[in-house]
């Protein structure tokens, strides 16, 4: 036993020529909230299936809760598939039911917690109806319980936020932290940086069928230099020269980013140029901003050589 | 129980609950009528037109006095002892001068098929179609009476007749239920066992197929659908067994005794059984049944998981049909065989197995041998869904375009394989 619910080594999956996943490698800690962040077709839900066995990957193995194949603990895991789909005819207690017995649930058991779940959400107006009757969304909050009914301890969520009204993504994200503070692993997909920036523990972007980070949000965020908004008591041309190149001036307030190291020597600079502060703010810039950093800069080292990938590979 | 038949169980029971709590499911068990009642009217119409006809079909002697009444002993006689169908009434007319055998034969009202006319030793007879059994008949009754008047009285022997209760079945009759297993299976397996085709494209259709693969080996996926649809066709079979059981029920208690005692007399008949026994013989013909829907059943779900749209389903389905159809004949001809090379090639196919063996159960007594052919099938059935689990994961699961096999490109492949 170790300390990762999810050891994936060097997952690689052709589509025909296409090669959809690259050497993707994750490990995501037992009992933390991990998110795998990327742009649309980036291959994030091939990675997730071959994480969990559904399609067997080219390369590269994955092993789930402390070293096993995927097939061996199926009962012990949870998948919201990113295509939506129940038996329409069902009733979503059933439904719910079914997708516990799937997983070794007893059905009786499952029922129960079925409507539980379904109080809590605020969907019990709809616990007997027919998930052809359903919403969109309602449908899939219906799915996602039926992942966690029968209480895995990894649980692999492919965009669960789409779909969703604020209101229902706000409850997801309480269920993501319960599920978590019970126990479980939670391993997420999105392309919503705000979710991840809330939940995660720890992120992985995937561009371009590669994995191009990975690490804790901060640590994302420190990719880029914090950005400082500086507004002058007084007008004078000559403050430019203080700032760093670079500085942009924005209506009263100047922009500029800055290294960590340099923030002390500014605000010294600063106090003793008696050009005043008016206003004055240092900040990381957002997950959203590193996120569109890494993956332009992996376009652009595409656009400048779109050969580099086909070279990489063969020395893979 | 392990897991791995709980998955099945799990999926059998959505399965056929989804396809039995259905309004449609009715109309499906309820077909049957649709062919009873169809077949209910054109038998009516039959025997009212073999009504109006009946008693209408004579032979006519038109003979001396004297002969009269030995030709009506005779008669009397030989009709029951002739094998086939009984010969037509026969009518007696005493000869008057100036008798016209053409004209009887002509007259209007009756259907006459022959008419016999002069002595007994070298009578004419006019018949409707030569050589026709009729004109037989009539020159066998005339003999036999020439033949009483010259022997004289003869006691007729008097025999005891004794019935054989085992092993007295010919083997005519046991090759009839031997066909009639071959038949009977087939036509439920071609009936029930065809619907699989598109049982996966529901859930290829509404995604749940990730929820499933993610979840549960795709193996029991595919023997839960088969043993569900399978749960539905023996509901079918039982429900219009009980229906049948029931009718007879119905109509012993609605007919008098008489009757009864009358079907009674006639059940020597019917006690033809086959080499392996009654009961032994049933029981076989359904694990038959079970083994060749399995199979049937297989080939078509994973033919039909391959299969996009429900138009690729339908031409898909069409060459299955004809291989189903190839095995019947092979089975048949098997079943009309018994003990021959090509019986036992029917036997050892797989797909013709179940059908073969069932007509081998009624014509051979070796018991011991079902243990092994049933084994053999199974183990066909655990290939045939291991190949289309093979091929569904490798395929439609991976989400490629290219996953069909016939349009497979090769130099895919070997770009592939460069670049490894």
């Amino acid at each position: 036993m170790n300390d990762f619910s999810v050891e994936a080594k060097g997952l690689t999956k052709y589509f025909g020529a296409f090669r959809a996943v690259d050497q993707v490698s994750l490990e995501v800690p037992t009992g933390s909230i991990y998110g795998v962040l990327g742009p649309n077709g980036a291959g994030k839900t091939t990675s997730l299936r071959m994480m969990l066995g559904i399609v067997d990957p080219d390369a590269g193995e994955s092993r789930l809760l402390g070293g096993h194949s995927p097939q061996t603990v199926r009962h012990r895991v949870g998948y919201l598939p990113e295509e939506r789909g129940l038996y329409p005819g069902m009733k979503a207690r059933e439904a719910i039911a079914f997708m516990g017995a799937l997983r070794g649930l007893d059905w009786a058991e499952g029922r129960h917690r079925a409507a539980s779940f379904m109080s809590e959400l605020g969907l019990e107006r709809v616990i007997d109806e027919k998930i052809r009757k359903m919403s969109k969304g309602m449908a899939q909050m219906v799915q996602l319980i039926g992942s966690i009914v029968h209480a895995p301890d990894l649980i692999v969520l492919d965009e669960p936020f789409s779909g969703l009204d604020p209101v229902n993504q706000e409850r997801l994200e309480m269920l993501v932290r319960r599920e978590r503070d019970r126990g479980a692993t939670i391993l997420f997909s999105t392309h919503v940086m705000a979710h991840a920036e809330r939940l995660c523990d720890r992120i992985a972007i995937i561009a371009r069928s590669a994995r191009r980070f990975e690490g804790t949000v901060d640590a994302a965020r420190a990719l880029l230099p914090m950005q400082v908004r500086y507004t002058p008591r007084t007008d004078d041309p000559a403050l430019a020269q203080m700032l760093p190149a670079g500085a942009e001036r924005r209506g009263e307030a100047w922009q500029f980013p800055i290294e960590n190291d340099a923030v002390e020597p500014l605000l010294a600079r600063i106090t003793a140029s008696g050009h005043g502060v008016a206003g004055l703010s240092i900040v990381r810039p957002a997950l959203h901003d590193a996120f569109v950093h890494i993956v332009r800069q992996v376009d652009a080292g595409f656009d400048a050589d779109p050969e580099a990938d086909a070279i990489e590979e063969s020395e893979a | 129980m392990t897991p791995f038949l709980r998955n099945i169980l799990v999926v059998a029971r959505r399965d056929f609950l989804s396809i039995v709590a259905t309004p449609t499911f009715l109309l499906f068990l309820f077909a049957p009528l649709f062919m009873i009642g169809m077949g209910a009217l054109g038998g009516f119409g039959a025997s009212q037109l073999a009504d109006s006809a009946r008693g209408t079909g004579r032979v006519v002697a038109v003979v001396g006095p004297g002969d009269v009444e030995p030709l009506r002993e005779a008669d009397a006689r030989l009709r029951d002892a002739l094998p086939g169908g009984k010969p037509a009434t026969l009518e007696l007319r005493v000869a008057t001068s100036g008798v016209d055998p053409v004209t009887i034969a002509q007259e209007k009202g009756r259907d006459t098929y022959a008419v016999m006319i002069g002595p007994l030793a070298s009578p004419r007879i006019v018949e409707r179609e030569a050589n026709s059994r009729s004109g037989r008949y009539l020159a066998l009754l005339a003999t036999e009476v020439l033949r009483a008047r010259a022997a004289g009285s003869i006691a007729p022997a008097a025999p005891r007749f004794e019935s054989l209760t085992r092993g007295g079945t010919s083997i005519a009759a046991q090759q009839s239920i031997g066909f009639g297993a071959v038949f009977v299976i087939f036509l439920l397996t071609l009936l029930l066992a065809g619907q699989s085709v598109g049982m996966l494209a529901e859930e290829k259709g509404n995604k749940v197929i990730e929820i499933l693969a993610a979840a549960v080996p795709l193996e029991s996926v595919f023997l839960g659908k088969l043993i569900g649809l399978l749960g539905v066709a023996i509901l079918f079979i039982a429900f219009w067994m009980a229906m049948a059981a029931g009718a007879g029920f119905v109509a012993l208690t609605q007919i008098d005794p008489a009757s009864v005692a009358q079907a009674g007399a006639s059940a020597p008949q019917l006690a033809v059984a086959p080499a392996t026994g009654w009961p032994f013989f049933i029981l076989a013909a359904f694990l038959y049944f079970v083994m060749a829907f399995l199979l049937l059943g297989a080939v078509f779900l994973g033919v039909g998981a391959q299969a996009a749209t429900v138009r690729e389903i339908q031409m898909l389905s069409l060459p299955i049909t004809i291989f189903q159809v190839a095995m019947l004949s092979l089975s048949s001809a098997a079943a009309n065989a018994p003990g021959s090379r090509l019986a036992t090639i029917a036997q050892l196919i797989p797909f013709s197995s179940p059908l073969a063996m069932a007509a081998r159960a009624a014509t051979d007594d070796a018991k011991a041998v079902h243990l092994l052919a049933l084994g053999w099938q199974a183990i066909w059935v655990a290939l045939v869904v291991y190949l289309s689990v093979r091929l569904f994961r490798s395929g439609v699961l991976s989400g490629r375009r290219d996953w069909r096999f016939w349009k497979r490109t090769k130099d895919v492949a070997a770009d592939t394989a460069s670049r490894r």
